[in-house]
């Protein structure tokens, strides 16, 4: 079956390679012109390619590095054992991996193999593309030591420790992970069971693996960030912003509104508080802060590089609480402080 | 194929993909998609990639050691192509499209932006202090933005460039000299823009890049004050460099 669906996909995909070769033939020799929204299209994916890829890849190069220097009995040694303090460290582990929403899915997954407990990866995963130092500084230099910045990091820790602590229930990381993401290669008879040995060698075989094993990495997360940059840019090319902004300035509506933006957008943590700036003023400062807060848990490109490490009801449950904790916090903030 | 051929391949695409960063930085066309700011990065990127591409290679001896504790599902999935075909649409479209910056086809999905700028802090008040014949299009609606009365600007020069924005909401004899404006990549551009009246204004074509000097005066635009340049040249230059404004 498995076989089948490859060789349809490779045809399929060639098919499409000659289609667009032939295609482009066509419009240098002047015959077909290319509407501007492909040029559009094919201008946001490759900005957001070329801007994400050296994130995904120090991304990568961490998980590696992870991988062939931390003692697995190490790293459990130093996990905290209460569920709720070891989800609050998860929290803040970005201030010591300041990796961004790109790269912290690989480093995550490589955590888990190591021995992490899913809340406190669950809760590095979802909080670390906010607390982090380059992102925290962006948001400052965009909105000064005022209520957003204070607000952003608040709600950013409480809601990815809360949703880390519902995965807290399972005590095995297995449960919330696609079965491949815990024992795909990169390492030689990687189970969770077993005490996996730190990579033999010299330093510079063990950076070599570590490298080899960040070259593997990229190719399996780099193909879904490729995708959701292409769904993004697509839907950038074509639905009009207006259209969508027009929808709502009400307390609830304007948050639902941005939030969908933050999804549809996939924009980077580190510049989003900028991006936001254009909002301030036509939308509610809660909507504002519901951009800030989802748009970095939750995106195209994350949700899809989601989906290549934990089983489908895993990122259900890790979009969906989120987001219902989001629109709660925002809409209070609409009503009651009336900004 | 092959666990050999498909290493193979990896560390190509991967070379590729170093080389196709590169080739935006040096072919100029890299300020197409980001911010000039995240240059650095992008060379860090190129490096890791060729970096990674080198330790990617396979060495004789060396190809099947890991292989052999896989089970039967894990060792299809492996080799299956279509995640390495994935990896060569940013090259297919970096390297066969021609690049081109963000233009009218991107305004008009995007809208422009009139009341973004208000918030920018101490960077734009220094700006503000540019003579008015240096202020960029950026510059010019920030400067409408602050001023209580956007009037104590009548009259001053203005000397922007921008691409032509042929909007349906203005009358015959105006049309839009618009810049995006980029953070971090073109997906978060917004863009800005100013009238420019002239009794040619039909003659230019959309996407057309003009150098636009004239007086300024005060608009509106579905009721929001803009600014307006009363034309004295229109002439029409190449893409700048830099095609978009950073803020």
């Amino acid at each position: 079956m498995k076989r089948v669906f490859n060789t349809l996909s490779i045809l399929g995909l060639a098919v499409l390679g000659v289609a667009l070769v032939l295609f482009l033939q066509n419009w240098m020799s002047g015959t077909v012109a290319l509407p501007g929204q492909f040029f559009t299209f094919t201008t946001i994916f490759l900005g957001i390619f070329i801007e994400a890829a050296p994130f995904l890849l120090l991304g990568t190069l961490a998980s590696g590095l992870v991988e062939v220097f931390f003692r697995k009995e190490a790293i459990q040694r130093i996990m905290p054992r209460n569920r709720f303090v070891g989800a609050l460290a998860g929290g803040l582990l970005g201030f010591v991996f300041p990796v961004c929403e790109c790269g912290v899915v690989p480093l995550t997954r490589r955590l888990f193999r190591k021995g992490m407990a899913p809340a406190m990866g669950v809760a590095f995963l979802l909080a670390s593309p906010v607390l982090n130092p380059i992102v925290i500084l962006s948001t400052f230099a965009a909105y000064g030591w005022g209520l957003v910045l204070w607000l952003r990091i608040g709600l950013s820790l409480a809601i990815a420790v809360s949703t880390g602590l519902i995965f807290a229930v399972e005590e095995q990381p297995e449960r919330l992970l696609r079965p491949r993401s815990l024992s795909l290669a990169p390492i030689r008879g990687a189970s969770l069971d077993l005490a996996v040995p730190v990579y033999p060698g010299s330093l510079g075989s063990r950076v070599r693996r570590a490298l080899s094993i960040a070259g593997e990495e990229f190719f399996e997360m780099g193909r879904y960030l490729i995708i959701g940059s292409m769904l993004a840019a697509a839907l950038q090319a074509v639905v009009p912003q207006g259209a969508l902004l027009a929808l709502g300035s009400g307390p609830l509506l304007s948050v639902l509104v941005m939030m969908l933006l933050a999804v549809l957008l996939s924009i980077c943590s580190t510049v989003d508080a900028f991006v936001s700036l254009a909002f301030v003023g036509t939308f509610t400062t809660g909507s504002i802060l519901s951009f800030l807060v989802f748009g970095p848990m939750v995106d195209i490109k994350n949700i899809l590089l989601y989906m290549q490490v934990f089983r489908r009801r895993t990122v259900l449950y890790m979009v969906i609480v989120p987001a219902l904790m989001v629109i709660l916090a925002t809409v209070f903030i609409n009503l009651n402080l009336g900004i | 194929m092959s666990e050999r051929t498909h290493k193979q391949l990896q560390a190509i695409i991967l070379i590729g993909l170093g080389a196709f960063l590169f080739y935006k930085i040096l072919s100029g066309t890299l300020y197409f998609y980001i911010n000039a700011r995240f240059t650095w990065l992008v060379v860090l990127g190129g490096v890791i990639l060729l970096a990674l591409a080198f330790f990617a290679w396979p060495r004789s001896g060396q190809a099947h050691t890991h292989s052999h504790d896989e089970d039967a599902h894990e060792h299809a999935h492996s080799h299956s192509a279509w995640p390495l075909l994935v990896l060569c649409v940013p090259l297919a479209l970096g390297f066969l499209v021609p690049a081109r910056p963000l233009d009218s086809s991107a305004l008009d999905t995007r809208g422009l932006t009139t009341n973004a700028l208000a918030s920018f802090g101490s960077q734009a008040a220094v700006q503000l202090d540019q003579p008015s014949d240096q202020r960029n299009v950026l510059d010019w609606v920030r400067a409408f933005n602050f001023a209580a009365d956007p009037v104590i600007y009548e009259g001053e020069a203005a000397d922007v460039v921008g691409f032509v924005y042929q909007d349906q909401r203005l009358p015959e004899g105006q049309f839009l000299v618009g810049r995006f404006a980029v953070s971090c990549c073109a997906a978060d551009a917004f863009a800005v823009g100013m009238i420019v009246q002239s009794g040619e204004a039909s003659r230019w074509q959309a996407n057309q890049w003009v150098h636009v000097s004239g007086t300024v005066q005060v608009s509106y635009l579905d009721g929001v004050p803009m600014p307006l340049i009363l034309a004295e040249s229109i002439k029409e230059v190449d893409i700048p460099p830099q095609p978009y404004l950073f803020p």
